[in-house]
């Protein structure tokens, strides 16, 4: 079976000579993003999976938890892993099992922005020190690909951590209870910072960026530059891969436009989250009276 | 014809609905299967389209995949060249169809085309079975003529479904009216000067005389073709258009 046909030479050649003169095939600003819809599960004892969408793009995530005994060398945190697959529904030259470049810098890139950037507080996981803890994990299936998929990755996954519930439980002395969902209203995770990636693809020796690419796009740059980070302008990574160089000062220029998206794709996440539970809350239960939650102290501690 | 009558695979076609033919031949077109005695089954989901006239029955489906079959005009991309043909990709991820390096107007031995990977060429489906690979020409056979066949240079293909392609082909009756429903091309073509091909394998190739008006020619494809406009709303987006450029 061929590989995807590359574009061909008049779409290439079309799709840069429209760039040149500020125009996109979708009649988008060079820096403009789809519209993304952020959709969770209607079902009310589900938490943490969420559906995405930016254009034709569709990744779908589901976070979930079991209890297990932590790693040797780190007892005192719970386990947290990220698991992203591309889906044969997006093409045939996609397999199962067997992923390819794509997908593997994919799944580091998410690793990077979310993993080693603490986002969760692998702390909080723990349930008895050396003995018991929860292992999170999150799967993402994508589903249809016209770019930007690592965007919507990301933004599919940080929506479901903070959509996630994990089961309460107690600790007396050596004996753990975890209750289940209809014992006790489950508890939220503890997340330090939302993280969101921004791919931006460059053309013309790094003279016109992009950003939000779609299939066509993406196949026709240069290179591109992914840069990770939260709605305080914290920067947790900066990737690029390869691709046509691209002077220092282009960089700093991308990383504070992807500020901005980044504080867009922010403020869908937390407008999509509170209508969320203003529906869920329809009933006109009051989630503080049921939650068996004190008022935490969200500082990390000292020392 | 009151609501076409809609099948899913493997349903027999009540008798009733069958054409009275005149010779006593019934033709039976894409979708459907013939087994002796008198049974006639669908193989695809499609609504069932009758032609009393020519007594033809055939299915017309939406369906994203395209399947060469002789005859069909299609815009196709050269993956590599070898000694005597060039391998064309007519859809991704299928087999390569074979064009033969003379099948062009005014070739011969020594003076070859000149196409080079990721070229597009404007084709006609000559050889298409299932266990053979397809072959594709870039002129007439019989005539020896390009009737417009040939590279396709410049310009911007977009994809569409098969099947609007198909309606796209279809032309006007006598009355003028579309036969198949899709107005954009005609309408557009009353104030903006292009040129355009279109593939039944599901590619529109357009060539106008600026990005501008080609990007906006490929938006009110896209539209007409995933919005499911009818004549009238391509109408409106056209004027639109038009008007925003």
């Amino acid at each position: 079976m061929p590989h995807a046909t590359r574009p061909s030479t008049n779409e290439s050649a079309f799709v840069l000579s429209a760039l040149r003169e500020n125009l996109r095939l979708d009649s988008r600003a060079l820096d403009q993003y789809r519209p993304i819809s952020l959709k969770f599960s209607s079902d009310p004892d589900v938490y943490g999976q969420t559906d995405v969408r930016m254009g034709k793009t569709r990744v779908i995530c589901n976070v979930s938890c079991e209890v297990i005994t932590p790693y040797s060398d780190r007892k005192f945190d719970g386990v947290f892993n990220i698991n992203c697959e591309l889906s044969p529904l997006i093409g045939a030259g996609v397999e199962i099992g067997r992923p390819d470049q794509a997908e593997l810098l994919l799944s580091r890139l998410l690793e990077k922005s979310i993993r080693r950037s603490n986002a969760l507080d692998t702390e909080s996981l723990c349930i008895i020190a050396g003995q018991k803890c929860f292992h999170v994990r999150a799967d993402l299936h994508v589903l249809d690909h016209d770019g930007s998929i690592l965007d919507a990755c990301c933004l599919a996954l940080v929506a479901a951590l903070q959509h996630f519930r994990r089961p309460d439980y107690e600790v007396h002395g050596e004996q753990v209870t975890v209750f289940d969902v209809r014992e006790r209203e489950p508890v939220k995770l503890t997340l330090q910072h939302q993280p969101f990636c921004v791919t931006t693809s460059y053309y013309d020796a790094g003279t016109i960026m992009v950003q939000d690419a779609t299939l066509l796009e993406e196949q026709c740059r240069e290179g591109e530059i992914v840069v990770s980070m939260n709605r305080h302008g914290e920067v947790c990574q900066i990737a690029k891969y390869g691709g046509v160089p691209v002077d220092a000062l282009s960089v700093l220029s991308v990383v504070k436009q992807s500020w901005e998206k980044v504080k867009m794709m922010d403020s869908v996440v937390r407008e999509a989250l509170s209508k969320d539970e203003r529906e869920r809350d329809k009933g006109g239960r009051m989630k503080a009276e049921l939650s068996a939650e004190n008022e935490r102290v969200m500082e990390r501690p000292v020392g | 014809m009151a609501a076409a009558m809609v099948l899913l695979p493997g349903e027999n076609i009540p008798t009733d609905k069958l054409p009275k033919p005149k010779k006593g031949k019934l033709t039976l077109g894409p979708g459907l299967q013939h087994t002796p005695p008198s049974t006639i089954s669908a193989t695809t989901a499609g609504s069932l389209q009758v032609d009393h006239r020519k007594a033809a029955l055939w299915l017309e489906h939406a369906g994203g995949r395209y399947q060469p079959s002789v005859g069909d005009l299609v815009i196709a991309q050269i993956h590599h060249s070898s000694v005597e043909t060039f391998s064309c990709a007519l859809t991704p991820h299928t087999s390569f169809a074979i064009l033969g390096q003379l099948a062009f107007e005014g070739v011969s031995k020594k003076t070859r085309p000149q196409l080079k990977a990721g070229d597009v060429v404007y084709a006609r489906v000559s050889k298409a079975s299932k266990w053979e690979d397809v072959e594709i020409e870039c002129f007439n056979s019989a005539t020896g003529k390009a009737e417009g066949m040939g590279q396709l240079k410049g310009g911007m293909v977009f994809d569409v479904r098969p099947a609007f392609a198909r309606r796209l082909m279809m032309g006007t009756d006598k009355e003028g009216v579309s036969k198949g429903g899709v107005v954009v091309l005609e309408e557009v073509g009353g104030k903006v000067k292009f040129e355009v091909a279109v593939g039944r394998n599901g590619k529109v190739w357009v060539d106008s005389g600026s990005v501008r008006e080609t990007v906006m020619i490929g938006h009110l494809l896209r539209g007409a073709d995933e919005g499911g406009w009818d004549v009238e709303g391509q109408r409106k987006a056209v004027k639109k258009a038009l008007r925003d450029v």
